[in-house]
């Protein structure tokens, strides 16, 4: 559990303005306070009130109804305190003589009496005429029969809501029913939630934290965050050392055994696929730096520190995906296509931008393979003859004209002279000029 | 003739946008004048034949990106292929042009020109030749210069100029203003002195080539030139070169002789 000065306990009925009201009401009709059963009568739901005359000797009124409760927390066992609704002791006393009843009584509202065969409204032992049985607030009927009660007068359902009922703090409708009265609001059950893990605070309590109401593994995850820790996912307490990862979560190392030879893991342990490629983490294994090592787990070619998620091998290396950098701007590559140059790998900016391998022709970026001569480089495309534009592959034989490849068929067109001394410069530097490769 | 009507009606037909009419015996776009309609073309290639007139009409080709009419017989090119506006590649190698048209250098996207193999020189070029910016290889190899305007600094994107085998007694040192330049044929020329300013380029990295041989150049250059093209730049860009260099220039010492072997080119005009 958590200490005492987070735990923000539920108030007690006796800071409800409603019940006091309400209790203070019954004390002056000399009711006992103490009586919790009284508490059905603030909300009294008759869900009709229909009148017949079945029978001279029948009992003429039938008023069937449900009762609904309204709760309160007690702070101390943080649960409703209300008992189960009893049906009020007045309650529909059956008149076994008729013509007593019109002799006898008067309606409650307006005093005058009942004629024969008129309708008549019995609430509890009261008499009403229908147009008399109205809203204390609206003096209209009540929709549907159902009316709340509550000291001593009847109001409709939206006016004893407009009156009475409190708010939602979340969702602003009115409650009926149970009320969870926390954080200085009230709540449907439904709508006190943690503010982190949305899970309903109104059974399990809650911690108030920063001024919001959390559950108690989500205090728990927050407090630790705020302090710069981790919270593990086994027992829910802060992990004051360094802490274990595993399968995507967070843990006290000690939860766990080396898979291997079964010793207790430190944070030093190592989370190892059990299957090299596969993505699944469920397929992970814990194991100690000492069994760790004699696995031959790869080296990142960067960092020089061993690699247990994902491996790139590149430059006949393994790398940390995000060690596996562009050797110009250092940014990582992953998965991104790279580019090799001696030994070293470039994105595909840094790569052209410093070896230029824009197709001679089209002076685009070249994505597939290059064809690189002359100092120029083509795209697959655009790999052709200068002079009458043959497409050529790499086995294609060629000469070179100004740094340009020609075919032999256009070179065998070239004028004699020109052909003359092309060859005379080749033979006089060959190295210079390596041509036809 | 036939020949040349069939490949075009395939073209047609499978709305290939690149053409090729390669050596085929092609004297006229008169032959060909169903070639003008084909409005999707991106490419056509009519090198090794007969053409002397480039029509005007070819300019109506406006998806056109390159154009190449090497070893063909033109003498003289229409002003509108200037207003091409996707022309990209103009290769107009080994033909008999003497003079290139007024208002030449207005083409929009033109990156590179090839105009090796004719008879051009520093007055066969019109006034704006060196405003195509967008250029990144200009071909001259195979002409006539002996001097190349100043204004060729203004071409800041080339990366390629070919000057070989022309008659060049010496270079601008606006040369050194372009800052790309990562390929410099000057070999076969009269040339006995560079401008200092070319050492300003990055012409000795692994991805640049100078060729320079065949020039009749002044003692030091030349015993740079034998141990490797890195010692001339590094030369060039010494304080006694400058020296050495401001003392030639000053001296105005007559251009040494033209070479006599090229004056047998095959596109010059017959005598
Ligand atoms: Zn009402
Ligand atoms: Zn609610
Ligand atoms: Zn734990
Ligand atoms: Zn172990
Ligand atoms: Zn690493
Ligand atoms: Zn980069
Ligand atoms: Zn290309
Ligand atoms: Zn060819």
């Amino acid at each position: 559990m958590a200490k005492k000065s987070n735990f923000i306990t539920l108030k007690p009925v006796e800071s409800s303005s409603l019940y006091l009201r309400r209790m203070e009401e019954k004390t002056k009709q000399g009711v006992n306070t103490s009586d919790v059963d009284e508490l059905e009568e603030l909300m009294l739901n008759i869900n009709s009130y229909d009148v017949r005359k079945t029978n001279e000797n029948e009992p003429i009124t039938k008023i069937p109804h449900s009762l609904n409760l309204v709760g309160f927390h007690d702070d101390r066992t943080n649960t409703d305190v209300n008992i189960a609704p009893k049906l009020p002791a007045r309650n529909l006393k059956p008149n076994t003589n008729v013509s007593d009843m019109y002799k006898n009584t008067q309606c409650v509202r307006c005093d005058y009496g009942f004629e024969p065969h008129e309708k008549i409204v019995n609430t509890n032992g009261e008499l009403w005429h229908p147009q008399c049985f109205v809203c204390a607030q609206c003096f209209r009927a009540f929709p549907e029969g159902i009316f709340y009660e509550f000291e001593g007068r009847k109001y409709c359902e939206h006016d004893f809501q407009m009156l009475f009922a409190p708010c939602c703090g979340r969702c602003g409708e009115f409650i009926i029913g149970r009320v969870i009265k926390a954080m200085n609001a009230n709540w449907h059950p439904k709508c006190f939630l943690c503010e982190m893990c949305d899970k309903e605070l109104a059974d399990q309590g809650f911690i108030r934290h920063q001024n919001k109401a959390l559950c108690h593994d989500c205090n728990a995850r927050a407090k630790a965050a705020s302090l710069g820790k981790h919270v593990c996912h086994k027992c829910h307490s802060m992990i004051d050392d360094r802490p274990l990862r595993f399968r995507g979560e967070v843990y006290h190392p000690y939860h766990f055994n080396c898979s291997s030879c079964g010793i207790e893991l430190n944070a030093d342990a190592r989370e190892v696929k059990s299957r090299p490629g596969f993505t699944a983490n469920e397929m992970n294994e814990l194991y100690c730096l000492r069994c760790h090592d004699k696995m031959g787990i790869p080296i990142c070619g960067a960092c020089r520190r061993p690699i247990e998620e994902r491996v790139v091998t590149a430059l006949g290396k393994h790398f940390h995906v995000e060690h596996f950098v562009c050797a110009k701007c250092e940014k990582p590559f992953l998965g991104n296509r790279h580019y090799e140059k001696k030994g070293l790998a470039y994105c595909e900016t840094h790569y052209h931008q410093l070896f230029g391998n824009l197709c001679f022709v089209c002076n685009q970026v070249i994505g597939g393979d290059v064809f690189t001569a002359l100092n120029k480089a083509w795209c697959v495309h655009h790999f052709a003859c200068s002079v009458c534009d043959t497409k050529m592959s790499q086995k294609t034989k060629f000469y070179e004209f100004d740094l340009k490849p020609t075919c032999k068929k256009c070179f065998d067109k070239f004028p004699a002279e020109l052909r003359k001394r092309l060859k005379k410069a080749y033979e006089a530097n060959p190295k210079k000029n390596s041509a036809a490769n | 003739m036939s020949k040349v009507r069939k490949i075009i009606d395939e073209a047609k037909e499978s709305k290939n946008p690149e053409l090729d009419l390669v050596d085929k015996g092609i004297s006229s776009f008169d032959e060909i004048p169903s070639l003008l309609t084909m409005l999707n073309l991106t490419r056509i290639t009519l090198t090794h034949n007969r053409i002397s007139v480039v029509t005007p009409a070819l300019a109506n080709l406006t998806n056109l990106e390159i154009l190449n009419l090497f070893n063909n017989q033109i003498e003289e090119l229409p002003t509108s292929l200037s207003s091409m506006p996707k022309l990209r590649i103009l290769n107009l190698g080994m033909n008999k042009l003497s003079a290139l048209p007024r208002g030449f250098g207005a083409f929009p996207v033109l990156e590179v020109l090839d105009l090796t193999y004719n008879n051009l020189n520093e007055n066969s070029l019109p006034g704006n030749f060196f405003m195509i910016e967008t250029l990144r290889a200009l071909y001259l190899g195979d002409n006539d210069f002996e001097n190349i305007p100043p204004e060729i600094g203004h071409l800041k994107n080339l990366q390629i100029l070919v000057l070989r085998d022309n008659d060049l007694v010496q270079l601008p040192k606006e040369i050194g203003e372009l800052a790309r330049l990562r390929e410099l044929h000057i070999q076969g020329n009269r040339l006995s002195v560079l401008p200092p300013e070319l050492g300003n380029l990055d012409l000795t990295s692994n991805k640049s080539v100078i060729r320079m041989e065949n020039n009749p150049w002044v003692a030091p250059i030349a015993d740079q030139l034998q141990v490797g093209i890195s010692h001339v730049v590094d030369y060039l860009r010494s304080e006694t070169y400058k020296f050495v260099y401001g003392r030639h220039v000053s001296a105005n010492a007559p251009a040494p002789p033209r070479l006599s072997e090229r004056t047998k080119k095959s596109s010059k005009p017959k005598p």
